[in-house]
């Protein structure tokens, strides 16, 4: 197939299997400013991405591993724990900010790091690892939380997130904004970052080559935890209130987000830029749903749909370029 | 081929489950007099029958080497519809029944046709379904409505001869696809497929219409667990269905087949379940709080699967 396929129809269809997240975040951008002007406010859009930024956030994290090839379904379980430790250890505070942030960074880079030492060692199934995982995860929260709302958070802490800059741009984007762009540095410029694609689309390559497999395995997990706290404390900064259950679900939110933006469940595609593209997509999606007036659950539908057809597009993509 | 088994010892895929399963009856019956009542096993049996029907169907997808997430959100669609038409008119209980299972079936008739045409990643699609289906739920209602009819929750809370009616519901459905999975022509081809989908398809089997199958059976089983689970609840839970899934593929690997496909069983599946269930019955005995049971389920399913590794790749 590759032999016969003439060289400027494969990179076309390369050139569009890569960029495609993007064309797609035009035309669902394009659709919503017919829809509404509203999305023409720069207050309007800042306040969008200040409403996605812990989904976008984890969805970083779990990029990292999707490339490797592995999944991360523990990342809503992650989001909810720290939330709720983070806002029982800051206790009202203002000088338990710093520590309560890094306990929960903590918390959740040594349970991605569990994740990643059994992945490393074992030939289970990620996928069901990470959803036992979860589970887990969701019961020591309860246990944790004893199943109420526990903790206050500082007084400031909500404030310095959600202050616009200059009227605008809320500190919660713009911490998302530079998350990604920290990630697409590590994804671009590392030799960790190179090692996970490798690794992705050549498993067998990358053990021959030396590659450090579990190492690289087990910081790609812990990333994707410690990016699941950062998304949790983003979460507690948003709303001000901690919950036991404020993740629950998010992380089918999160695998929908990376997937839209082109990385596959093989591993070896993708990247964190198509997932930024894919989380403005997927939030974009569900602010058309309100404003056209679709009840409020129509977004779940919407969401399946909108997997469905860009896996689809990709699925066809893929198949033809190989 | 004798000695090559006996050689390997003890065989965890398939020994695993009763093993644990004779272990946790044995402990619990010996340590708790109150599991050893007659009316507490009955009712591990009547809680066993929802998710042993969807575990079924669950092993018929994964042995052929797919993944049907969207289960649970079927049985939850099919408890709030039922119960609403049931609870205008409880006569259509036939009606009812026949529209629900042919629904599933659609449902399921559905992913395969989407999985087989799209060659979507069967997790990836039946994850967006389940996503649809919770919206279409919710738009419907988002507290209980109506009510299931007497007929139903007879047949999901009533005993015959003190062996609960939902129970024997169970057992025939095991006995049935029991037979199609491990005794049948399709059953052989199902396991041809998820096998080695390649190998199948060269040596003439239809693996499209096999893996279509699958999922239409899926689909089915998850409406008839749904019904049942109306029956249980007595009126249209819109959380009802939330989650199932996840437990019914607990118990499958729980039960060993292993999630790549190409191999499996259905009586080792509800053994699965039925483990599940008795961990949980002896938990609430001990009066150990829900918040642990979470976090108990979440290990026992990171055991499960260490214990229960495919066999390391000869290089």
């Amino acid at each position: 197939m590759t032999l016969l396929a003439a060289p400027r129809e494969e990179a076309a269809l390369a050139f569009l299997s890569r960029y495609a997240i993007f064309i797609v975040l035009v035309l669902v951008f394009g659709l919503a400013l017919a829809v509404s002007d509203a999305f023409l406010k720069p207050a309007y859009l800042g306040n969008v991405t200040r409403q996605i930024a812990p989904v976008g956030i984890a969805a970083i994290g779990v990029t990292f591993v999707m490339i490797l090839g592995g999944v991360d379904l523990s990342v809503g379980a992650v989001i909810s724990l720290t939330a709720v430790l983070c806002a029982v250890q800051m206790d009202g505070e203002v000088a338990n900010i710093a520590p309560a942030i890094l306990a929960a960074c903590a918390a959740g880079a040594a349970i991605g790091a569990a994740n990643g030492l059994v992945v490393a060692f074992t030939r289970v199934s990620p996928f069901i690892l990470t959803l036992g995982m979860g589970i887990a995860v969701a019961g020591l929260t309860q246990i944790y939380s004893g199943g109420t709302a526990r903790g206050i958070v500082a007084p400031g802490f909500r404030e310095f997130f959600n202050h616009r800059i200059g009227g605008v741009l809320p500190v919660l984007a713009v911490a998302f904004l530079a998350l990604a762009a920290l990630g697409l540095v590590v994804q671009r410029l590392t030799v960790f970052g190179r090692q996970l694609f490798l690794i992705g689309s050549n498993r067998r390559a990358a053990l021959l080559s030396g590659t450090p497999l579990a190492g690289v395995t087990i910081l790609a997990y812990a990333l994707s935890g410690l990016f699941g706290a950062l998304a949790g404390i983003a979460l507690l900064a948003r709303s001000g209130v901690s919950n036991t259950l404020s993740g629950q679900g998010l992380e089918f939110q999160v695998l929908a987000a990376v997937v839209l933006g082109g990385t596959t469940f093989e591993g070896g595609r993708g990247g964190i830029g198509g997932t930024v593209a894919g989380v403005l997509v997927l939030v974009i999606a569900f602010n058309l749903v309100n404003i056209s007036g679709l009840p409020y659950h129509m977004q779940l539908v919407v969401m399946g749909a909108v997997i469905i057809l860009a896996s689809a597009v990709y699925g066809q993509i893929g198949n033809r370029s190989e | 081929m004798a000695v090559a088994r006996l050689s390997t010892g003890l065989d965890l895929e398939r020994a695993g489950i009763w093993l644990l399963l004779a272990t946790a009856v044995a402990a619990s019956a010996l340590t708790i007099p109150e599991f050893r009542d007659p009316a507490n096993l009955a009712n591990i049996l009547r809680q066993s029958s929802v998710l042993g029907i969807l575990a079924i169907g669950q092993t018929f997808v994964i042995a052929v080497g797919m993944i049907d997430l969207s289960v649970g959100m079927i049985a939850g669609l099919v408890v709030v519809l039922a119960c609403w038409i049931l609870g205008g008119d409880p006569e259509l209980t036939l009606v009812a029944v026949a529209l629900m299972l042919a629904l599933g079936s659609a449902i399921g008739l559905l992913n395969g046709l989407l999985v087989n045409r799209l060659k979507l990643h069967p997790l990836i699609l039946t994850f967006a379904m389940l996503s649809v289906l919770q919206g279409v739920i919710f738009t419907i209602t988002d507290r209980s409505v109506g009510r299931a009819s007497p007929t139903l929750q007879a047949i999901a809370n009533g005993s015959l001869l003190g062996f609960p009616l939902s129970a024997i519901l169970l057992l025939a459905v095991l006995a049935l696809f029991h037979v199609v999975f491990s005794h049948s022509r399709f059953g052989y081809h199902l396991i041809a497929v998820g096998g080695n989908a390649e190998g199948a398809r060269r040596a003439g089997v239809d693996v499209k219409r096999v893996r279509l199958a699958c999922f239409v059976i899926s689909g089915f089983l998850a409406a008839l667990a749904g019904l049942l689970l109306a029956g249980r609840l007595g009126t249209g839970y819109p959380l009802a269905g939330s989650g199932l899934e996840l437990d019914a593929i607990v118990a499958v690997v729980l039960g060993g087949t292993a999630l790549a496909g190409g191999r499996g069983s259905v009586l080792r599946s509800v053994g699965g379940v039925i483990a599940l269930t008795i961990i949980s019955n002896v938990l609430n005995l001990l009066e150990v709080s829900a918040f642990v049971q979470l976090f108990v389920k979440g290990l026992i399913v990171i055991v499960a699967i260490i214990v229960n590794q495919p066999p390391r790749e000869r290089p």
